[in-house]
């Protein structure tokens, strides 16, 4: 007779009833990796990453009453109730790093999955390892098209990548020409590492496609330390959209430099990443008065799903921010990988890999605008619509798609 | 390509080339002084951004105002580290460089670390200074007045420097010390003093440039990376430990970093740079300016 991990299980909590309390074997417990930058100049993503992680382990280890999977009973009823434990590793950004810490959680921390990892470039090398171990890897908020073509088979994206979100930004673009608004030049501004340069690369070709001019395709390197240069190719190029993909020190910087050259552009439709990041606005903000990013979460949905709401206010308790395109992401990517270890009954890499495959999450059940979470082949789910927000009045309002959209774009911007 | 951009990007280069000047001159002068290469001379500009964000954030203080304290800070802290790390790091038995290189990256790290742990990892900004955000105009060319501002304290911080060298006694100690050290003691300077007080003057430097850039640029506790390796090719360039060569160095860093983003695309600007500094120091290895 073979004995399943689940009969060992049974067996260890009879046993662990039976025994005193000091010889008690360590209570059950499902260890999941995190891979994100917690230093360097991606740190304050990283950090605010571990308190998304941590709001979704509270739904999920206690007894919450929310309309998400595992929230209700504590623990993972599929594992007689064990609880889940994140493991968290400094990538610091850099893709070596990120290898050796993946290989490292694996091999040293026996993580039965991993979550990650904000730059795409990171994603790349975990996802190897991953793979080459046979872990499950979600790529919370990891936006390059390229990352699933790989064909990688314990790779899995809940979210948007930037061809669905650039498709987003040009339908929104398409939507405001035909009301009138001028929008036949765009400026690409670009940083050089993987998110930049695919972001570009969908931007340019859907630009190709649908008849926009590209006057500017400005790649720069990212964390510079002035971009007075780039700037003014920026305004001499004068597009009337200007498209930045950067992260958040350089979205900082851009924007401050663009106001001390004189630079005002009619209108910035951003690749989200630092344009999500609250730590942007409350530097640049008031410069940034009307400006749109696309986005896979809104806390307008709070109104339609007054589940999100709550979550926010757990969230907002723990880290003094609310949800973001960012955050909200990483939420979900802990409930989602949670739900199919749950449904593998098993920590083995394989097991859970099928049962993530098998994901079929109703929109209703998450915090996001999307309409399921379904993986292809690939690792994708393509039912996750992306949004446009506009910053109007110091906060983020949702201006389309339409149907969940709670205001007009103001267009130009101020 | 216009004139105008080729004006704007020159300028934009000066201004930008003169504060680079500004935050290497104190390395330069810890360099010439002692031949101890300071690795933790971002993270002293790092910290002088943040006491100047603070002191914006608590009190109110404007970065213009701030500045002096700023620097009166970072002197207290430059003579500290080399009283407290330094000088203990340089009576090792064997390898005095590789200990000193060690202890002052080590300083680097913690000092981030703490940075990290104490300030957060978030992005800060001193949002509404008096000179932020805002810009002459001359002609269609555009002077942000905090780099410009920047400016005018790296001059006269240089030429407060080079009074104070050549016109002081303890200037005239530095001199005398960084000549020859042994001889000092003879006629009775304390090597100690002195180059405690090298280190507080190269805080000070760094000090001022941090409170300058609190006013344009953002404040993170890894912030002092990407300058500090401007800064330690700055004084290479301009020649080790010659205060003026930092200060020359800095000018040729800022303006070859502006054309070389005009001519090539800007995700390449900084090969420009290395390429100046690879090519000087295969020509002239002590440097631009430097005498050893």
């Amino acid at each position: 007779m073979t004995m399943t991990r689940r009969d060992v299980l049974l067996g260890a909590t009879a046993a662990a009833a039976l025994l005193p309390l000091a010889a008690r074997p360590q209570t059950s417990e499902v260890v999941i990796g995190a891979t994100y930058p917690l230093s360097g100049s991606g740190a304050q993503v990283g950090v605010d990453a571990q308190r998304a992680f941590e709001t979704a382990i509270d739904i999920i280890n206690n007894d919450q009453d929310f309309d998400l999977p595992l929230a209700k009973g504590a623990g993972l009823p599929g594992l007689g109730g064990a609880k889940i434990r994140i493991v968290y590793a400094d990538t610091q950004g850099d893709p070596q790093k990120g290898r050796a810490e993946a290989e490292r959680l694996i091999t040293q921390e026996k993580v039965c999955a991993i979550l990650g990892s904000y730059q795409s470039a990171v994603a790349v090398t975990i996802s190897q390892i991953c793979e080459r171990y046979q872990t499950p890897f979600i790529s919370a908020d990891n936006s390059s098209p390229s990352l699933h073509r790989r064909g990688l088979k314990y790779y899995f994206r809940a979210s948007p990548h930037d061809e669905m979100f650039s498709a987003g930004m040009f339908d929104f673009l398409d939507a405001m020409k035909k009301k009138g608004a001028k929008a036949n030049t765009l400026a690409l501004f670009h940083e050089d590492t993987i998110f930049g340069t695919d972001s570009a690369n969908a931007q340019t070709k859907l630009a190709t496609e649908r008849g926009y001019k590209i006057v500017a395709d400005i790649k720069y390197r990212a964390n510079s330390p002035s971009l007075s240069a780039e700037v003014q190719q920026l305004k001499a190029a004068n597009a009337d959209v200007l498209m930045p993909s950067s992260y958040t020190t350089d979205g900082i910087l851009l924007v401050k430099t663009m106001a001390e050259l004189g630079y005002k552009p009619n209108a910035i439709v951003a690749q989200a990443a630092g344009f999500s990041e609250k730590a942007l606005y409350d530097a640049v903000g008031d410069k940034l008065e009307g400006a749109i990013t696309r986005g896979s979460f809104s806390l307008d949905l709070a109104a339609k799903r007054p589940m999100v709401g709550k979550i926010n206010d757990l969230f907002k308790a723990k880290s003094g921010k609310d949800l973001n395109d960012n955050t909200s992401r990483q939420f979900m990517a802990m409930i989602i990988m949670a739900d199919a270890i749950n449904r593998a009954k098993s920590t083995e890499g394989e097991k859970i890999r099928d049962a993530l495959a098998a994901t079929e999450m109703p929109g209703e059940q998450t915090i996001m605008p999307w309409k399921r979470v379904k993986f292809d082949e690939s690792g994708q789910n393509n039912d996750a619509d992306p949004v446009l927000l506009q910053y109007v009045g110091g906060k983020f309002v949702t201006i389309f798609p339409s149907q969940a959209a709670v205001a007009d774009a103001v267009w130009p911007m101020k | 390509m216009t004139a105008e951009t080729i004006i704007q990007s020159l300028a934009s280069g000066l201004l930008m080339g003169l504060l680079y000047g500004l935050i290497a001159v104190g390395l330069a002068l810890i360099f010439g002084l002692m031949d101890v290469v300071n690795f933790a001379h971002g993270e002293f500009l790092m910290l002088a951004m943040y006491v100047t964000f603070f002191l914006f954030t608590f009190f109110a203080i404007d970065p213009l105002l701030s500045a002096p304290l700023a620097a009166a800070a970072l002197f207290v802290l430059g003579a500290a580290v080399y009283l407290l790390i330094v000088r203990f790091a340089m009576r090792a038995k064997a390898n005095v460089g590789m200990v000193q290189i060690f202890a002052t990256f080590g300083l680097a790290i913690v000092m981030r670390g703490l940075a990290q742990l104490f300030f957060t990892a978030d992005y800060r900004s001193v949002p509404n200074s008096w000179l932020g955000g805002k810009t002459v105009s001359v002609a269609g060319i555009y002077l942000p007045q905090p780099q410009l501002f920047g400016a005018l304290v790296a001059i006269a911080a240089f030429g407060g420097l080079y009074l104070f060298i050549n016109r002081t006694d303890f200037g005239r100690a530095l001199e005398a010390t960084r000549e020859d050290p042994g001889a000092v003691a003879l006629v009775g300077i304390d090597k100690n003093r002195v180059f405690a007080l090298g280190w507080g003057l190269g805080g000070a430097l760094v000090g001022l440039a941090g409170a300058i850039m609190a006013t344009f640029f953002y404040i993170y506790p890894d912030v002092g990376a990407s300058f500090a390796l401007i800064a330690y090719v700055t004084v290479a360039l301009g020649g080790f430990g010659s205060v003026f060569g930092a200060f020359a160095g800095g000018i040729v860093v800022g303006l070859v970093e502006a054309t070389t983003a005009l001519i090539l695309p800007p995700s390449l600007k900084s090969v420009g740079i290395y390429a100046v500094y690879l090519l000087v120091v295969f020509i002239r290895p002590r440097g631009l300016f430097g005498s050893m």
